[in-house]
């Protein structure tokens, strides 16, 4: 298969020169510093985006409020309709913005082309969900009185994106706040800030033909100079949805917090598989190979550690080995379909997987496999690396980190289900975690109280990826957020608790008397 | 001098990237997760209880390299 990348572009109506600044139809110019949006893949440059200035921020934000003020009002079903109807947008330039999504940011065609479905899925999920934002009745401990609550829209949301998922993770958040009757204001990672706008300008032709209000939907390319603490800062975005590092997540928290505002923090994880005696090994060994070197391991949920028991630990050491070494032949431009594993997104990132390895050998751990940078024909880029295997004991400072790469660590554990949750949990990060295990207690075990301590806890499916239905978010150092499925529509909403009084008389609640 | 104190991380990471294995060196992240840490030199500095007399000395040492680099 060959894709014409120009074609695409084309298509996309990205230009050698883009608008960064956009309230829905409108595109804005702009005077800030110029992005130039190269590939991981060829070390080529795609093309080029003017940032906005804070001048533009200032533009947007009020275009936004203003936009609040008549979202609010049209029907949730009806902002529903809307979203429908970018989701049959995305259908139509699904092959189009996956192949740039790859293009970009070095994933897999499929895995582009699974990025975009997930754009798809949420924008479906939220239509169902238009019509059914309720809120409950409950029973009032006054005589003729009503006790209910109801969900409002919020106003502003923030959406900062992450460039190893650059469009779902935007859908995930603005497809639930459009239908709560929220406007968005997206910050697109400055590594991928052309699939950003190549998504907003898939939308325009919906917003157009329903007449949405200028800024209900706002991208803003910028520099975290003009648009990072000021954003966080800023009392209009009552919604912060950020997702990124832990470092980053910190921040946020820390200025959100000051103002309390409201924030989504979808941060770092350190994701564990646990393998026990009682697993399918040969259907754990699959999943986690997916889980490790898939998105070349710079996926949130990627595993980063294997706990696998003593008694299994070099059958499933020579699988994992076998199965890397199959994948060798399958490193390569991620456009091309005989490949499973693309680059990593730029020589920071490499150099991040390369110290990585120095370290873990450093601290006493074992390569053995992979860890080097690729050259020759076709990893001209230099960001092509070949997955690493290493053994390691948990403890180590390097282990305890996430490496947003494709090293992955062997613990052994002896012992029982409770000592690999044991080992499992003690690292600062509790995004996903699962177990290959046949055996009913074990599993139950894992997903109870006493079990994993993360946000995701699977039984025989891996760490990486989830599907939109469910919630997706971690605990810990991973931030606590919740986006995507589930009832976390309601973050992007105002909980309202409303008592009516239908009596003559004026009864205070817990018996209290007031006469006067 | 091209490089202060107020910097923020992103740029440095954008326009020095010697910055990040040398800040790297001193124990001073500037990429998480793939990205540039948000924050300015001093701020990321600080976090990691470095004095005031640390910092004016990586601004200083930062300028030196960013001349050799040019």
């Amino acid at each position: 298969m060959s894709i014409d990348i120009n074609k695409v572009l084309k298509t996309l109506g990205i230009t050698d020169v883009n608008m960064g600044v956009s309230t829905g139809q409108e595109w804005f110019e702009t005077k800030g510093a110029i992005t130039t949006s190269s590939s991981p893949t060829d070390g080529n440059e795609i093309a080029k985006v003017k940032n906005a200035t804070i001048d533009d921020y200032e533009m947007v934000i009020n275009k936004a409020l203003q936009a609040f003020k008549e979202w609010r009002l049209v029907p949730a079903p009806e902002r529903g309709e809307v979203v429908r109807q970018i989701g049959l947008e995305l259908r139509k330039y699904k092959d189009d913005l996956s192949a740039l999504v790859s293009y970009e940011m070095g994933k897999i065609f499929q895995e582009g082309k699974g990025e975009v479905q997930e754009m798809i899925d949420i924008c479906d999920f939220a239509v169902g969900q238009s019509r059914l934002i309720n809120g409950v009745s409950l029973q009032s401990e006054r005589k003729e009185h009503r006790l209910f609550e109801q969900y409002q829209p919020l106003g502003v949301v923030g959406i900062v994106t992450s460039f190893n998922f650059p469009v779902a993770v935007w859908a995930w958040n603005s497809a639930l706040a459009a239908i709560a009757g929220d406007v968005v204001i997206w910050k697109p990672s400055s590594k991928t800030p052309l699939t950003a706008l190549a998504t907003q300008k898939i939308i325009s032709s919906v917003l157009a033909k329903n007449n949405v209000p200028e800024g209900v939907f706002n991208l803003v390319v910028a520099k975290s100079s003009v648009m990072g603490d000021n954003f966080l800062a800023d009392k209009r975005v009552p919604l912060l949805s950020v997702t990124g590092s832990t470092a980053v997540g910190k921040r946020v928290g820390g200025i959100v917090g000051k103002r309390l505002g409201k924030t989504i923090l979808e941060l770092g994880g350190n994701n564990a598989v646990i393998i026990t005696p009682n697993a399918d090994i040969k259907m754990a060994i699959a999943s986690t190979v997916f889980g490790t070197v898939g998105t070349a391991g710079q996926r949130c949920t990627s595993t980063r550690r294997i706990i696998i028991h003593e008694s299994i630990y070099d059958q499933v050491k020579n699988s994992m080995l076998s199965a890397y070494k199959s994948i060798t032949s399958k490193i390569g431009n991620p456009l091309d379909e005989r490949f499973l594993v693309g680059p990593l997104i730029d020589e920071h990132s490499v150099n991040a997987f390369t110290n990585a390895v120095k370290s873990v050998a450093k601290e006493g751990g074992k390569i053995l496999f992979g860890g080097q940078v690729l050259e020759g024909e076709g990893f001209e880029s230099g960001n092509y690396v070949m997955p690493c295997i290493a053994e390691a004991k948990n403890e180590y400072e390097i282990v305890q980190e996430e490496t947003f790469a494709p090293i992955v660590y062997l613990l052994k554990y002896s012992g029982d289900i409770y000592d690999a949750i044991a080992i499992q949990n003690n690292v600062p990060q509790g995004l996903s975690s699962c177990v290959f295990t046949l055996n009913m207690r074990e599993a139950e075990i894992f997903v109870s109280a006493v079990g994993s301590d993360c946000g995701i806890a699977n039984v025989n499916v891996g760490t990486s990826g989830a599907e939109i239905g469910g919630a997706f978010g971690g605990e810990k150092d991973t931030g606590g957020g919740r986006e995507s499925g589930s009832d976390s529509w309601k973050i992007y909403m105002r909980r309202q608790t409303s008592t009516f009084n239908h009596s003559e008389e004026l009864p205070l609640a817990q018996g209290i008397k007031f006469d006067f | 001098m091209l490089i202060d104190k107020n910097i923020f991380i992103e740029e440095l990471v954008e326009n020095f990237t010697f910055s990040i294995n040398y800040l790297s060196a001193k124990g001073i992240k500037c990429i998480a997760c793939g990205e540039p840490i948000w924050g300015t030199l001093e701020e990321a500095c600080l976090e990691k209880k470095f004095t005031s007399k640390d910092i004016q000395e990586f601004v200083n040492e930062l300028n030196i390299l960013a001349k050799e680099n040019n």
